[in-house]
């Protein structure tokens, strides 16, 4: 029954710069069942190349193994099915690190017959990798040095004789190996955290370059088919769509504001006084130009944004969407929607996660204003809340490491390593700067921040909302089981190749994909099986950040979740209780079946052989 | 009555919905690089999503352009005759649009056939941005849109309970021309 009939090439393409060769691995079917795809491929790839290097990998080193990997669903007909993701050892945490991306880029790596890219070595010279149906080639681009993410995109395209191609693009701050450059696909798509555009730079890999027109394999198109018109006709008539088409997720700054927890002041504050100015509807009455949507997604959450006057004229981008525009804005003070874009925009350009940039500048202007850090620590230029131009330099200045860029390039540990005394202003986990929701009103979520397999960061367990909703008398198990929970069923999204903003924006039932996966692959698993699978990767994931030194102290709350109470908003005077959290923490490492310590039972590690 | 497949470019969010279900409805196959339809994307300036599809001209240019007559019009679609082609791929390039395609797998050109008048690519489309329409609804909007900015149009303000209204009007034999 579980014979994989669909849903795969079956050939992963290894490719060494170093020597300049590539092979085809078949994949056995073992590996397609055990791991189903995305970052499962991934945590298990480079889980094999850590044990080959007995774990002594510098995740910019020319050994580290970055892979790039879509899912058995990407591609495919069913609601947004545009996701790909980027897998390796994070430069920012040192530990595993994944990044996903929507847009075309997946779907069109997809159709070049390889159901992953796994990439190891160095280019001698700045080059681009380019994979063409199969074939595969090494281009030198020295050209393309100091060149921005667009930018580079155009010169590719021209070089190739081919504006169909699809561009995964690093820019100048992956080039300059800044601890969180980011990924960037078709102008707008972006693989943001954990810094693997450099772990791309470190390789003297600018971009990847895919183009591909093969069938993507399904087992039962029928029956895809049918499932997929009851998911479409289910989303279109749901009562918030045309609302997500309209503002995407930029209707997350009201709520986030109204329930206290949108990022302000770098975290010190839970509302904004002026959100209203950097909200969803300003942004659709003032800015909005057009919607943008990735691979077959029917709630189009990209907002194309222009700047129509002023000294920001003239700035179009996709986005921002809520993360970007909440630690750009009110996590900064800004209250001009413009100014917002332009950074957004920039860092786009540039390629840098917007998540890390405003939190790091959030850091700097609060250590500034409270005397944390003196006027030379600042080059001299005094920097406050909402001086958007300043703020602008300073990004630009991240990506070129000038000045005070030198130093926030570093990433949290390093600033923090730098200027210790910003350790109670500076929230991160494992090196990863906490993302845009507060949680000091919900333990579940800091409990989600604090094991989040790649550091602070919300996409393995956004627990907030419900949390703050329905959890106020949910006992600490309770909260610990929902996390899990949400840390298992989130990531199997990843491992499909698809988007989950259907099932948790829409609450497009889970069960569909079950019958996805069966229709794609012929392996009929229930929901229940996929969850297991999904569940044995986060073991995985752990056992990769355990071997490389972590272990519960790396699970710790930052001071500022601690000791620094909300100030204003709906969820003032919170902060998460210490006895609380080593109890949930604990609570969490049981329900895992790991130690007290965080360690995954020794059997564990043998299902990874 | 003559239907036309017709494109609202501002309404496309580049999804390529369409170019899949064209893939499914023709080729059996999830493709979306084997379908009649394509969403050209261009950025940033401008930002322009536009589905490129045939729009089975009433003159067509790909039938001028092929050397062994294989393409003619017939009930309101521009086919080719496939016991004719011989997949030259003349009408790639006469066709104004780009609006017929090609794919290593597949013999001969690929080109809209309306799916026998009803649409796959109209019907999937998530925002509406691909309408099948009457042939003479074409332009409505356009003529619409004209005659509501005719310059010569009077405005009066009223009020009605209160509330500020206005009305437009044009004063008929007062204009000069």
């Amino acid at each position: 029954m579980n014979t994989v009939r669909g849903g795969y090439f079956g050939q992963i393409l290894r490719v060494n710069l170093s020597t300049e060769e590539w092979v085809v691995e078949r994949s056995s079917e073992g590996f397609l069942l055990q791991y189903i795809g995305g970052r499962g491929f991934g945590a298990k790839l480079v889980w094999d190349n850590l044990k080959a290097h007995n774990f002594m990998v510098d995740p910019l080193g020319e050994e580290n193994l970055l892979v790039i990997a879509p899912g058995p669903l990407t591609g495919l007909y069913l609601p947004s099915s545009g996701k790909c993701s980027f897998v390796s050892l994070s430069p920012a945490t040192g530990i595993y690190g994944d990044s996903n991306m929507g847009g075309v880029f997946g779907v069109e790596l997809r159709q070049t017959g390889y159901d992953a890219v796994a990439i190891t070595g160095k280019a001698e010279e700045l080059s681009f990798l380019f994979i063409d149906n199969g074939d595969v080639s090494i281009i030198a681009a020295p050209e393309l040095r100091g060149k921005g993410c667009l930018e580079a995109e155009g010169l590719i395209k021209q070089r190739l004789g081919d504006h169909s191609v699809h561009v995964a693009v690093i820019g100048v701050a992956g080039e300059n190996l800044v601890s969180f450059a980011c990924v960037n696909a078709d102008w707008s798509r972006n693989a943001g955290r954990t810094g693997i555009g450099a772990v791309m730079g470190a390789k003297n890999l600018k971009a990847i370059v895919v183009r591909g027109s093969k069938d993507l394999p399904v087992y039962d198109l029928e029956r895809l088919n049918q499932e997929t018109c009851k998911a479409m006709s289910y989303i279109k008539n749901h009562k918030f769509f045309k609302l997500w088409q309209e503002q995407g997720l930029m209707c997350v700054i009201d709520y986030a504001n109204n329930m206290g927890i949108l990022p302000t002041h770098n975290f010190r504050d839970g509302a904004f006084v002026r959100s209203e100015a950097i909200n969803g509807f300003t942004m659709e009455s003032k800015f909005k130009i057009g919607d943008s949507a990735c691979f077959a997604c029917p709630m189009a959450c990209g907002n194309i944004c222009l700047v129509k006057d002023g000294k920001y004229a003239g700035t179009v981008t996709e986005g921002p969407e809520y993360e970007s525009c909440a630690m750009l804005g009110s996590n900064l003070g800004v209250d001009k929607f413009p100014a917002i874009l332009k950074a957004n925009s920039l860092c786009d350009e540039l390629g840098m996660d917007t998540i890390s940039v405003g939190s790091l500048i959030g850091a700097v202007i609060e250590g500034y204003e409270t005397g944390l850090l003196s006027l030379e620590d600042l080059d001299g230029e005094p920097i406050q809340w909402g001086d958007d131009e300043k703020i602008i330099r300073v990004i630009e200045n991240i990506a070129r490491r000038e000045g005070i860029g030198e130093i926030l390039a570093g990433g949290a540990r390093k600033v923090l390593n730098h200027w210790p005394q910003l350790t109670p202003l500076l929230s991160h986990v494992k090196g990863l700067e906490q993302s845009a929701y507060d949680c000091r009103a919900a333990i579940s979520m800091a409990l989600a921040y604090a094991t989040c397999d790649i550091g602070a960061h919300h996409t393995r367990a956004w627990t907030v909302a419900k949390e703050l909703e329905d959890g106020q008398n949910w006992s600490l198990e309770e909260k610990a089981t929902f996390v899990v929970y949400h840390q298992t069923i989130r990531p199997l999204f990843d491992m499909l190749g698809v988007c989950r903003l259907p099932w948790i924006e829409l609450g497009l039932n889970e069960k569909h994909y079950e019958n996805f996966y069966a229709a794609a692959t012929g392996v009929e698993l229930s929901l229940d099986d996929l969850m297991a699978r999904s569940r044995e990767v986060y073991d995985l994931t752990r056992l990769i950040s355990v071997k490389r030194g972590v272990s519960r102290d790396d699970d710790q709350a930052p001071v500022r979740w601690l000791k620094d109470p909300v100030q204003t908003g709906m969820q003032a005077g919170k902060t998460i209780r210490e006895d609380d959290f080593n109890e949930i923490l604990s609570t969490y490492y049981r329900l895992r079946n790991w130690d007290d310590e965080g360690k995954p039972l020794p059997e564990i590690e043998k299902r990874f052989d | 009555m003559p239907k036309q497949l017709a494109v609202v470019p501002e309404r496309c969010s580049g999804c390529k919905i369409c170019e899949i279900v064209c893939s499914m409805s023709h080729f059996k196959v999830t493709n979306p690089k084997k379908s009649a339809i394509r969403v050209m994307v261009v950025y940033p300036h401008p930002v322009v999503r536009m589905p490129i599809v045939c729009s089975q001209c009433r003159v067509p240019k790909c039938e001028e352009g092929c050397p062994v007559d294989a393409i003619a019009r017939r009930d309101g679609v521009v086919e080719i005759d496939r016991d004719l082609c011989i997949s030259c791929l003349k009408c790639l390039k006469s066709c104004p649009f780009g609006a017929i395609f090609v794919h290593d797998d597949v013999e001969y050109p690929i080109k809209c056939d309306l799916c026998g008048g009803d649409p796959q690519c109209a019907k999937a489309c998530p925002k509406n941005a691909i309408i099948f329409i009457p042939e003479h609804v074409l332009g409505q909007a356009q003529r619409l849109n004209n005659v509501l900015s005719y310059y010569h149009m009077k405005e009066i303000e009223y009020f009605e309970r209160g509330e500020k209204k206005q009305i437009r009007y044009a004063e008929i034999g007062k204009e000069e021309i």
